[in-house]
């Protein structure tokens, strides 16, 4: 399985790499929208992680052109502080679920797998 | 300039009693003048026609005495007998009898016969016969009046009496410098009557007084008219008798204390009584004095005027009533004055005490206390505003603790909110970090067992931080309610059963007792609740095993403003209760008592944000020792102006 992670904060991807590597996932880091955006270009990763706050643009952007290019892929939505508006606003794009920082290895882990299991019937 | 009311109601009071003193001053002293003077005019005219008849009277004297004198047989034929030396006796008798001057006889064909004094039996060649005689010798009837006589008759008459007569003038009129240096005339009331035997005229007989330097007629005319009325020591009244315009008798006196003979009267009184002959009453100057006086002419037996009689009344006896007068009304004036300022200081201190005190109070207000000194009470409308003022600055206290309060708490809460969600954006990351690295690290089986505990205090620790964050976290987040209908009794029941076994465990017994037939609250229904349990569990920690935790909820209408329709939870413990001085700072984030790590201290605060911006409110009741009760209240419908709140 491929996840492709995306957070302005480098502790964050290391964190997120070290917990996924340890699953068995493949991680594949962005720094930032832009870069998460290129990368969608050429790969196509079976789950989506994104940071709401990022500088230039945002999750919530990301989430839009990804729903216009790619809509199948569930999206979790992470953040460090969020209020409700902010996540309606992310389950009205399409995000699967809302994962609230700082979580522990195996929150990570549990939601990552929950939704994995909800998307891929096949 | 500030002018105090004070001074305002005593230059009232003042202005007042000065205008009364002025005016009954005024009416006062117009009216003595009027009356009083008035009256004293009217009077020195009566006494004046009394001092005339007097004199008219003395003059009828002399005569009846002349003619009873002629009457007696004996004298007659004396008379036709020429026994001079016998009439020279009966004469002599006669004048001392009459108090005459003078007094002679003269025969029918007018020589004088024989007469009072030095000369008593005049030679052939001695000067004519007395005027008095000759009229009765030419007309034959008896005659009485006034007359003058000049110098050279007074000589032959008798020279005392010439020499009496003689006034030095000592003061002459402006205009008059050639007049003589002294009068000389006699002015005589007198009288002649004819001696008849049978029915022949044998002689005259006449007689008369001199009033030249005559006081006894002056003083006895001032003494019957005025009755030795004296003022400070002078008599009141006064009398004249006047030679032309020259006094020859009076009882007026000179500043020397002489008698003021040989002065002369105004020029005024002279034209008017003398030339014009008529009657002259006024105030008059006399001789150094006011007077109020009154003269009449005096005509002598030809009908000449010769002469004035006068009496006057000192005027000062008046005008010493006046002086009275005035002085008692401007006493009672000034008395007045003193007692309309002292009732005036003793009102306005009544008056302007309170308002005083209510400026003092209310400068106290300004200076920020809100339990002003408004005095005593006073029982006038001054009394109404000292109790709304009062009541004003009560109101201001209450809304201002309650206000300063809201503000207070949303200020922090607002500050707190922007530090929390930067703080939680900050650390939330970093936090994952470390949660997942030493989490990873315990994961591994080749980690030395203290190094393993070590990483346990780690992940303990950070999940002290994790828990701070998310209580700074839920008490910024100011998010949208989202309100439903909600039966509040089973609300509580089911955040109670979510406690129970915590209060299980520590040995706390929780009671609840619902209330019945309560209406649906519209509420966010996991908001609430969380309240409730924190409300709960805050109970909990205070109560020590085997207490107890009491919940009910009932229908209540709100205390304050409008009553509203709610209901209210009560939360009742038996725990430590709150000491007075925290029950203020008790809805302040972060205020907590409990040791560290267990409470961040956001809890009430959180709740407290909650249930207002649900319109309702939360109050605490507490007592040390004995156990607290919290009271929820929340509207069943609310109000508009909370739908804004949040967000």
């Amino acid at each position: 399985m491929r996840v492709l992670v995306v957070d302005d904060e480098p502790i964050v991807l290391k964190s997120c790499r070290l917990v996924l590597e340890a699953e068995g996932w493949e991680m594949i880091p962005a720094s930032s929208v832009t870069e998460a955006l290129s990368i969608l270009e050429s790969i196509t990763p079976e789950l989506l992680l994104v940071d709401v706050k990022m500088p230039v643009h945002d999750g919530m952007y990301l989430m839009r052109k990804v729903r216009e290019k790619r809509p199948g892929i569930p999206i979790i939505v992470m953040s460090g502080y969020a209020t409700s508006e902010t996540i309606k606003e992310a389950e009205g794009l399409g995000a699967a679920i809302f994962l609230p920082k700082p979580f522990t290895p195996d929150e990570l882990a549990d939601t990552l797998r929950a939704v994995a299991k909800s998307t891929s019937p096949d | 300039m500030f002018y105090s009311t004070r001074s305002k109601l005593l230059a009232g009071f003042l202005g007042v009693t000065l205008l009364v003193g002025a005016v009954s001053l005024f009416t006062g002293v117009h009216l003595i003048d009027q009356n009083v003077f008035g009256e004293a005019l009217n009077r020195v005219q009566q006494d004046l026609n009394a001092a005339h008849e007097m004199y008219l009277s003395r003059v009828k004297q002399v005569k009846t005495c002349l003619s009873i004198t002629t009457l007696g047989f004996a004298f007659i034929s004396s008379v036709s007998e020429r026994n001079t030396t016998d009439l020279a006796i009966r004469l002599e008798r006669m004048a001392r009898l009459a108090e005459l001057d003078f007094a002679g006889i003269t025969t029918e064909d007018g020589r004088t016969l024989c007469r009072m004094g030095p000369y008593a039996f005049p030679g052939p060649a001695s000067r004519g016969v007395n005027p008095l005689a000759k009229v009765v010798l030419e007309q034959r009837v008896s005659v009485s009046g006034t007359m003058v006589l000049d110098r050279d008759f007074l000589i032959s008459e008798n020279p005392d009496l010439a020499e009496r007569a003689r006034i030095p003038i000592g003061h002459r009129p402006e205009g008059d410098a050639d007049s003589a240096q002294e009068e000389s005339a006699g002015m005589v009331i007198g009288a002649a009557v004819p001696i008849v035997e049978g029915d022949t005229l044998v002689g005259v007989l006449y007689g008369g007084i001199l009033l030249n330097r005559s006081e006894a007629i002056v003083d006895t005319l001032r003494d019957t008219v005025f009755q030795s009325e004296t003022y400070q020591g002078r008599s009141v009244g006064s009398s004249t008798i006047f030679l032309y315009d020259l006094r020859i008798a009076t009882n007026v006196y000179s500043p020397e204390g002489r008698r003021a003979l040989g002065t002369r009267v105004s020029r005024e009184v002279k034209e008017h009584v003398l030339n014009q002959g008529k009657l002259w009453t006024d105030r008059a100057h006399v001789v150094g004095n006011w007077y109020i006086s009154a003269y009449r002419p005096i005509e002598d037996i030809f009908g000449r005027r010769v002469g004035m009689l006068y009496v006057g009344v000192l005027e000062e006896k008046f005008t010493r009533i006046r002086g009275q007068a005035l002085e008692m009304f401007i006493l009672i004036t000034l008395a007045g004055m003193l007692l309309a300022a002292a009732a005036g200081v003793v009102i306005a201190r009544r008056i302007t005490l309170p308002i005083q005190r209510l400026i003092q109070a209310s400068q106290q207000v300004r200076e920020g206390s809100l339990n002003p000194e408004l005095g005593p009470p006073a029982n006038s409308e001054i009394g109404v505003l000292q109790k709304a003022f009062g009541e004003m600055v009560a109101a201001m206290g209450r809304r201002r603790a309650a206000s300063e309060l809201r503000i207070i708490h949303s200020e922090k809460q607002a500050s707190v909110g922007r530090l929390a969600a930067g703080v939680a954006h900050e650390i939330n990351n970093p936090l994952t970090g470390v949660l997942t690295y030493t989490h990873m690290l315990l994961r591994r089986k080749d980690i030395a067992p203290d190094m393993r505990s070590d990483l346990q205090i780690i992940v303990e620790a950070t999940e002290r931080v994790r828990k701070i964050v998310k209580g700074l976290l839920d008490f910024s987040r100011q998010t949208k309610l989202d309100p439903e209908p909600t039966d509040v009794n089973r609300l509580v029941g089911a955040a109670i059963s979510l406690i129970e076994n915590q209060a299980l465990v520590k040995g706390v017994a929780i009671n609840f007792n619902p209330g019945e037939n309560l209406p649906q609250v519209t509420l966010d229904r996991s908001q609430i609740q969380s309240v409730i349990i924190n409300i709960i569990i805050n109970s909990l920690d205070a109560t020590e095993p085997g207490g107890h935790i009491r919940i009910f909820t009932a229908a209540s209408l709100s205390g304050n403003g409008a009553a509203q329709e709610g209901i209210e939870i009560t939360f009742a413990d038996t725990g430590c209760g709150i000491p007075p001085e925290n029950l203020n700072k008790l809805f302040d984030p972060f205020f907590t008592t409990k040791s560290v790590g267990q409470g961040t201290g956001l809890g009430l605060s959180v709740s407290l944000g909650i249930v207002q911006r649900h319109g309702g409110h939360i109050r605490v009741q507490s007592e040390v020792g004995k156990g607290s009760r919290f009271f929820i209240w929340l509207p069943i419908q609310r109000r508009a102006e909370h739908e804004s709140v949040g967000g």
